[in-house]
């Protein structure tokens, strides 16, 4: 009955992770639209392209390439139902936050398998581009991740959430502000969103990782982008702004925080990738470990 | 008294010699070693915790004691490593590089003394002979002349070990009168408060033996070459089992690094233990960061072996009860999957005939079996829950963080999402892409090959999705050196300091999304399969063009922009330092000889003294 | 048509991608379309960089023989619902070039065309106007381009063929050429 119970309850998540990170991705266009001053698709537009791609007819090379987007949607799904939010908390003995971040792993892998075995170089050098990428954002999101367990005493996203509770003022935001900042510049490439969408630069690389992707191809990609989202402003929500009272509130939190990486995305060129990393490891990699010390200190 | 633990050395020590009669018929020699494995893995069956022989030699006058004792610790390493050597004969039987048998059991043979032995003659002798076989076994390679040079250097950094033991045996004897293992290490405790400082000496010395061997930054610079240029079929052994040697030698005089009575502390820990901790971590970091540019299949993974080693004797360093658990947890990993992926590569190899990653691609589709069981194992070894490398890694970073070592924790991060990267560049170039036509008559290796592969990958997840059953022993372990154990807790659980993670579930989590996503992609609209030459490339027809598979795989300079990172790095040759040593070995070694004949211990010294001067010279310089 | 296929179809006529390919003078009518002044993608038409992605083929003016090999094999790239549109009247009749030996003057004839514009240069306005007309045609289920392909494909193989004899170098193979230089 209880396994029944979660079976539903993580069904549940995955749609609502599914939805409202299509909808984000909808309202960031129309956003970024007006900041362009234009009048922008509609906000459910991304749902419309969505069921486009996935009738429309495709081309395969092979079982690797379909085995490669699936894993890379699915990994992710099965990864959401452990990201506690708001008062939808399905596993709570089991929301430690390297496990997710290591599942979420998992997806990028098979992202990865997938679209390189295409054999188009672009893609290939699309993924070694984001895998560099990887390893810049990563060092200082590290920093931060372990500043708050040492700050909180806990690894698990749960506790994390239930020590910021009881107002503004608990929040780790508050407590840990360059954690946050250096969090923040590490979400922006953990996003792929400018300056830091090297991986996906149409002009150079052709879209590189979606170079040879059509149709429910690509909608896999879509919806892997969005669940993506979802899941890493929610670790951010849960991590600084102390997770929400209810799901919507943790839904509302999420948004300010793909609002704030839709401005800079909108008005800022892209970075060289080495530029990328070394600023990744300049800045945020400081403002990180500058908090560490604090905390440990 | 249980004669059964003489069997363990004399059984490999038996089959060795058959093998060395029948070397000629390759099968028979593969056959014998590989029974040979099989009776040693049932001998080990009747073999149990607290069992012990002795028997006593008359040698020129003395009377030296042999005792061979079994004990949590080497029971453990023990099964792993047989098991793993049966599971690689097994797979020897189909492979015909020039691995000779009876060497590989000659190493087997060693093995099990070395697990067993308490006494330092035996310990030395039992290594000794696992030095001279793997190097002889390196000899073997595909490339003559490089496998040549690779054991010379191999043997070279082996003698410096073994030097540096014994001058540490004999100064022990000296003090002591007696070579039993486990009493010069409860004299040695006995004497750390008033002297710490000859203590740390003493253990140095052992230590810088069992760095050499696992091949612990500074000493890493033999493993790429060894691992590179021995016989494909060897290599498995010597990644997995061998660099084990030196975790269980740390393990056996660890308790004597927590010199606390005697040393301040850093971040909660002696900061013997801190430096020793970070030898690990820029381990880990440097073999990492090697590992992203290499071209060599065998070296990349060689490096990413050496950079696991790290994280080993980063956790171990700490000597806490959930740092032991994870050093240990994470050795009998890295065992596993590192074995997986050797034996893949080996596959590889043989089939496509070459290690150059810029020559393979598009593989995956001629040796599917050894395609997943290579991803299964590259899922492994970049952590990916729920296969077997998450569960330690995660407890690596536990224990660090336990102990405020937020800067190591950090670096053993990066060396992690380095890890990814690696693993990657060597899947794409040898499975993904495209297929070169070189390679269109490629097959799958024999069934054996593939039972192997297959047993390795259902390996993989089961002790991933079930650590319990490793974890268990380990807390066994841990409970022998007189720590606290980390709690007991349903198989599954791998139990943490700040949260525990419930394996199992992680799995059927994945199974549920995965059908969910398999069923999303089976109700969309139809795809069609094409070549792989029917690919994007900006409206120009391929042909016309000219192109081929090999022209449109993307495998040389696969990591320039990161190249361009570490620019400042790479200035740092501690490759070339070491050969200036050898070379200066080779000069002066016959000098010191005429000087110190006869007198072992100070010849040993002398070793030693100029090894340490160099060292300094070198970082000097 | 089933109601399935026509809820399908009025989505496929809310999103379309089209490749961002130019051929012609056309190209540069895009830039205005695509941003501030006309703003394409409130109608749901984005730019797509490579062929597998896209839904719309815009053929951006006079094509030559050596741009229609490339045109023709991306064309084919794309997958099923894929539509063509003809700017200006180079695509329609050649336009000026309508002498030309090295550009093709009827696009009909090589691939099929779903909706063509006139003008030399049709002005952002009457690109939006087409999409939009073609958005009711994607609706209505008429612009079905690539089945007339499909069932007609031996007569457009033999059209293409016939000027892409004429790309071949006339007197001495290339490699020749290349080599003596
Ligand atoms: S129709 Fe006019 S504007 Fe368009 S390509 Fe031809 S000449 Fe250029």
């Amino acid at each position: 009955m209880i396994v029944l119970l979660k079976l539903i309850q993580g069904i549940g998540a995955g749609a609502l992770s599914i939805s409202i990170g299509l909808l984000f991705v909808g309202i960031g266009r129309k956003i970024t639209a007006r900041i362009h001053r234009r009048y922008g698709p509609p906000f459910v537009q991304n749902f419309i392209d969505l069921f486009k791609l996935l009738s429309k007819k495709s081309i395969s090379h092979g079982f690797t390439f379909d085995l490669g987007l699936i894993a890379g949607f699915s990994a992710l799904l099965a990864a959401v139902v452990f990201l506690p939010m708001g008062q939808i908390n399905i596993f709570p003995h089991n929301s430690s936050l390297i496990m997710i971040l290591y599942l979420m792993t998992m997806a990028y892998l098979g992202m990865a398998m997938g679209v390189s075995s295409s054999g188009n170089p672009n893609a290939t050098v699309g993924i070694a581009r984001a895998l560099t990428l990887t390893m810049g954002y990563e060092v200082p999101f590290a920093a931060v991740i372990f500043s708050v367990y040492l700050f909180a005493h806990t690894g698990s996203l749960t506790n994390i959430v239930a020590a910021q509770s009881g107002g503004f003022m608990n929040w780790n935001l508050v407590k840990l502000p360059f954690g946050f900042v250096a969090a923040e510049i590490a979400l922006q490439g953990m996003l792929g969103e400018a300056p830091f969408d090297m991986a996906i630069a149409p002009a150079e690389i052709a879209s590189g990782p979606m170079v040879e992707m059509g149709g429910k191809y690509l909608g896999f990609g879509m919806l892997q982008h969005s669940i993506g989202l979802f899941l890493e402003t929610g670790i951010m929500v849960d991590l600084f702004l102390g997770g929400g009272s209810n799901v919507w509130i943790f839904v509302i939190k999420q948004f300010e925080l793909y609002f704030l990486a839709l401005l800079v995305n909108a008005i800022f060129p892209r970075f060289k990738i080495e530029d990328g990393v070394s600023f990744m490891w300049k800045v945020p990699l400081l403002l990180g470990i500058v908090q560490a010390l604090i905390v440990v200190l | 008294m249980n004669t059964n633990l003489i069997w363990l050395v004399a059984m490999p020590l038996i089959g060795s010699a058959v093998t060395a009669v029948v070397v000629r018929y390759k099968f028979l020699d593969r056959l014998i070693t590989f029974l040979t494995f099989a009776t040693t893995l049932f001998v080990l069956f009747l073999a149990h915790v607290g069992q012990s022989y002795s028997w006593t030699l008359k040698f020129l006058g003395t009377t030296l004691n042999l005792t061979l004792n079994v004990s949590h610790l080497s029971i453990f390493m023990l099964y792993i490593s047989i098991a793993f050597g049966t599971v690689l004969a097994f797979y020897s039987l189909i492979d015909n590089s020039r691995m000779k048998g009876f060497l590989l059991l000659l190493v087997l043979a060693a093995n099990n003394w070395i697990f067993m032995s308490n006494d330092m003659i035996g310990f030395f002798f039992a290594w000794e002979l696992m030095g001279w076989a793997s190097v002889v076994s390196v000899l073997g390679g595909r490339e003559k002349e490089k496998s040549r040079h690779a054991a010379l250097y191999y043997a070279m950094m082996s003698v410096a070990g073994s030097y540096s033991m014994l001058f540490g045996i004999f100064i022990l004897w000296r003090l002591t009168g007696t070579f039993s293992i486990s009493a010069n290490i409860a004299y040695l405790s006995s004497i750390i408060g008033g002297h710490p400082w000859w203590v740390l000496g003493i253990v140095s010395l052992f230590f810088m033996t069992f760095m050499i061997k696992s091949g612990i930054f500074p000493f890493h610079t033999w493993v790429p070459l060894a691992y590179a240029y021995s016989p494909d079929a060897f290599t498995p052994f010597l990644s997995a089992a061998m660099s084990k040697y030196g975790v269980y030698g740390m393990l056996l005089f660890l308790p004597l690094g927590l010199l606390e009575k005697g040393f301040p502390t850093a971040f909660g820990v002696p900061w013997t233990n801190y430096i020793f901790l970070w030898f690990g971590v820029i381990t880990a970091v440097v073999g990492t960061v090697l590992s992203i540019f290499q071209d060599d299949v065998k070296k990349l993974f060689a490096y990413s072996s050496l950079s696991n080693l790290g994280y080993v004797v980063a956790a171990i360093a700490l000597f806490t009860p959930v740092g032991i658990t994870a050093g240990i947890y994470h050795a009998f990993n890295h065992l596993l999957f590192e074995g997986a992926l050797f034996i893949t590569l080996l596959a590889v190899i043989s089939r496509s005939g070459t290690s150059k990653l810029s020559e393979m691609g598009g593989l995956w589709k001629k040796m599917p079996i050894t395609f997943f069981t290579f991803f299964v194992g590259i899922a492994s070894a970049a952590g990916i829950p729920p296969f077997n490398g998450f569960g330690s890694k995660w407890l690596v970073y536990q224990a660090m963080i336990k102990q405020h070592l937020i800067f190591a924790t950090i670096l053993l991060f990066l060396a992690s999402t380095g890890a990814f990267m690696y693993l990657f560049k060597a899947f794409h170039s040898i499975f993904l892409g495209q297929l070169s036509h070189d390679y269109e008559r490629v097959k799958e290796v024999p069934i054996v090959g593939q039972i192997v592969e297959a047993f390795l990958m259902i390996a993989m997840i089961f002790f991933g999705v079930q650590p319990g059953y490793i974890l268990k022993p380990i807390g066994a372990i841990v409970k022998s050196m007189g720590l606290k154990p980390l709690p007991v807790m349903a198989n599954g659980y791998v139990a943490g300091m700040f949260s525990n993670v419930y394996m199992p579930l992680i799995g059927w989590s994945l199974v549920v999304s995965f059908i969910f996503g398999f069923i999303l992609f089976y109700v969309s609209a139809e795809h069609k399969n094409v070549s792989q030459t029917d690919n994007y490339t900006a409206g120009q027809i391929p042909e016309d063009w000219g192109l081929t598979p090999e022209t449109y795989q993307f495998s040389w300079n696969f990591y320039q922009p990161v190249e361009k990172l570490f620019v400042p790095f790479f200035r740092i040759k501690i490759d070339g330092f070491f050969r200036g040593i050898g070379d200066w070995t080779k000069a002066t070694g016959s000098a010191i000889k005429e000087i110190f004949v006869g007198n072992a211990q100070m010849y040993a010294f002398f070793a030693i003294v100029g090894l340490i001067i160099f060292v300094i010279a070198g970082w000097m310089a | 048509m089933s109601e399935w296929d026509e809820l399908v179809n009025y989505f496929r006529g809310r999103s379309m991608w089209m490749l961002h390919y130019c051929t012609g003078c056309g190209a540069i009518e895009l830039p205005p379309t695509m941003t501030s002044r006309w703003d394409m993608e409130r109608f749901g038409i984005i730019p797509m960089a490579t062929p597998r992605q896209a839904d719309i083929l815009l053929i951006t003016g006079y094509l030559s023989i050596k741009t229609l090999k490339r045109v023709v094999y991306t064309y084919e790239q794309m997958s099923a619902p894929k539509w063509v549109l003809g700017f200006g009247s180079c695509t329609i009749n050649g336009g000026i070039y309508w002498d030309s030996y090295g550009v093709i003057q009827n696009l009909d004839k090589y691939i099929p065309v779903d909706l063509y514009i006139a003008g030399c240069m049709p002005r952002p306005e009457a690109i939006l106007d087409a999409f939009g007309k073609l958005k009711k045609m994607v609706q209505k289920g008429e612009a079905k381009g690539y089945e007339k392909y499909i069932k007609n494909y031996d007569w457009y193989k033999a059209n293409q063929d016939r000027v892409f004899r004429r790309t071949e170098p006339v007197l001495r193979k290339a490699e020749e050429v290349t080599k003596s230089a």
